[in-house]
């Protein structure tokens, strides 16, 4: 009896290792990203409560899509944020990208993907299905500060993104780093 | 007299050999490149794009964008059926920073079944660019572009039906770079000169 139990227990240890890190990966990649960065280029992002209580608004004078005009892109109250200031991102790019994509190979797809050996600038587009939404991360590395932005997009703006995927990617990091001046 | 299992065995076999040859013939006739040999050149480039549209985003583009306004209407048509873009693009600072041998993982899988160069194709850019399109009979199953000047190479990948005119509609869009892309009339020469 008292080994049947122990068997039980041990099945569902283990079918709960299995299932939890899948679960907590696909919930909470953005702070793993974060938490990625930060190990890899040992910089710290800076907290952006204040900002948020301060009263931060999603510009919309800033996100402009080609073609477009200006308009939110960002469903509301969906955008999630960590910004590094001012700090040395020194590092091997190659294995930085190598890092991120492995990282985000099982949930994200990655849509687009720029970056610079010589300037040492990085940005990073990946999708992933949210039912009939999408989350969108991006992140960026260039000079000495970075951001990385998680947003949720309708379809109507995803395709928006696929028609001009550099252009909204950086309409999306504005959008979420400028406050709003209306 | 050969045994029941015996037969079983030679016929299993046969079925395998038949599913292995019917794999490595799709696997052969797959439009999809698989740019990821020209990764290396990433640690050199000044500048490197890479971009990865699947078939279900096309799909979805296709199907979200409107049909009201002019200019996504258009857009929705050049995009439908397609099944992929794929982009890889490095710029360099100076030149001799790849060599042919670096091209050489694309064009073994260009001189692979059905794929064709077309002749005849020049571009409003400087440098060298080659079209290849795939052909499964009359229809065609994708388009691979590749662009070599000093300080650039790029490559462009298009799954699903597409022809110059669409190529030349979907520069500046979805990740294909402007190409300048012009053909002649006799743009549907081609030849098989892999």
């Amino acid at each position: 009896m008292k080994k049947t139990a122990t068997r039980i227990f041990i099945a569902a240890f283990v079918v709960l290792l299995t299932y939890v890190p899948a679960a907590l990966a696909k919930g909470d990649d953005f702070n793993s990203v974060v938490k990625m960065i930060e190990e890899f280029y040992r910089v710290k992002h800076v907290g952006i409560p204040f900002l948020a209580k301060a009263g931060m608004k999603v510009a919309t004078t800033a996100a402009r899509i080609k073609g477009g005009e200006a308009k939110r892109i960002a469903e509301a109250g969906s955008i999630k944020l960590a910004v590094f200031e001012n700090q040395d991102f020194n590092g091997d790019l190659t294995k930085f990208r190598a890092s991120l994509n492995g990282a985000l190979n099982n949930t994200w797809m990655p849509l687009i993907q720029t970056f610079s050996a010589t300037s040492e600038e990085q940005t990073y587009i990946f999708l992933r299905d949210a039912g009939d939404k999408t989350n969108v991360l991006v992140v960026t590395i260039a000079d000495r500060d970075a951001t990385v932005v998680q947003v949720t997009l309708s379809q109507k703006n995803l395709a928006l993104l696929l028609k001009d995927p550099e252009g909204a990617g950086k309409a999306i990091t504005q959008e979420a780093t400028l406050v709003d001046q209306e | 007299m050969r045994s029941l299992f015996q037969i079983n065995i030679r016929t299993l076999f046969i079925a395998v050999l038949l599913i292995v040859a019917s794999a490595l013939a799709a696997k052969a006739q797959d439009p999809r490149l698989q740019m990821g040999g020209l990764d290396h050149l990433a640690a050199k480039a000044s500048q490197t794009v890479d971009v990865n549209i699947d078939e279900r985003l096309m799909k979805l583009a296709a199907r979200l964008l409107s049909d009201k306004a002019e200019d996504e209407r258009e857009v929705k048509k050049l995009v439908a059926g397609l099944k992929g873009i794929y982009v890889k693009s490095f710029e360099f600072d100076t030149v001799g920073q790849f060599v042919a041998a670096d091209l050489e993982p694309i064009r073994t899988q260009l001189r692979g079944t059905g794929w064709t160069r077309m002749v005849n194709v020049t571009s409003k850019k400087e440098g060298n660019i080659e079209v290849y399109l795939q052909f499964a009979g009359e229809n065609v199953n994708g388009l691979a572009v590749l662009v070599t000047d000093d300080k650039e190479l790029t490559v462009v990948n298009i799954v699903g039906p597409i022809d110059l005119d669409k190529l030349a509609q979907l520069e500046g869009q979805f990740g294909v770079p402007e190409l300048g892309i012009e053909s002649s009339k006799s743009k549907g020469k081609k030849t098989n000169d892999q």
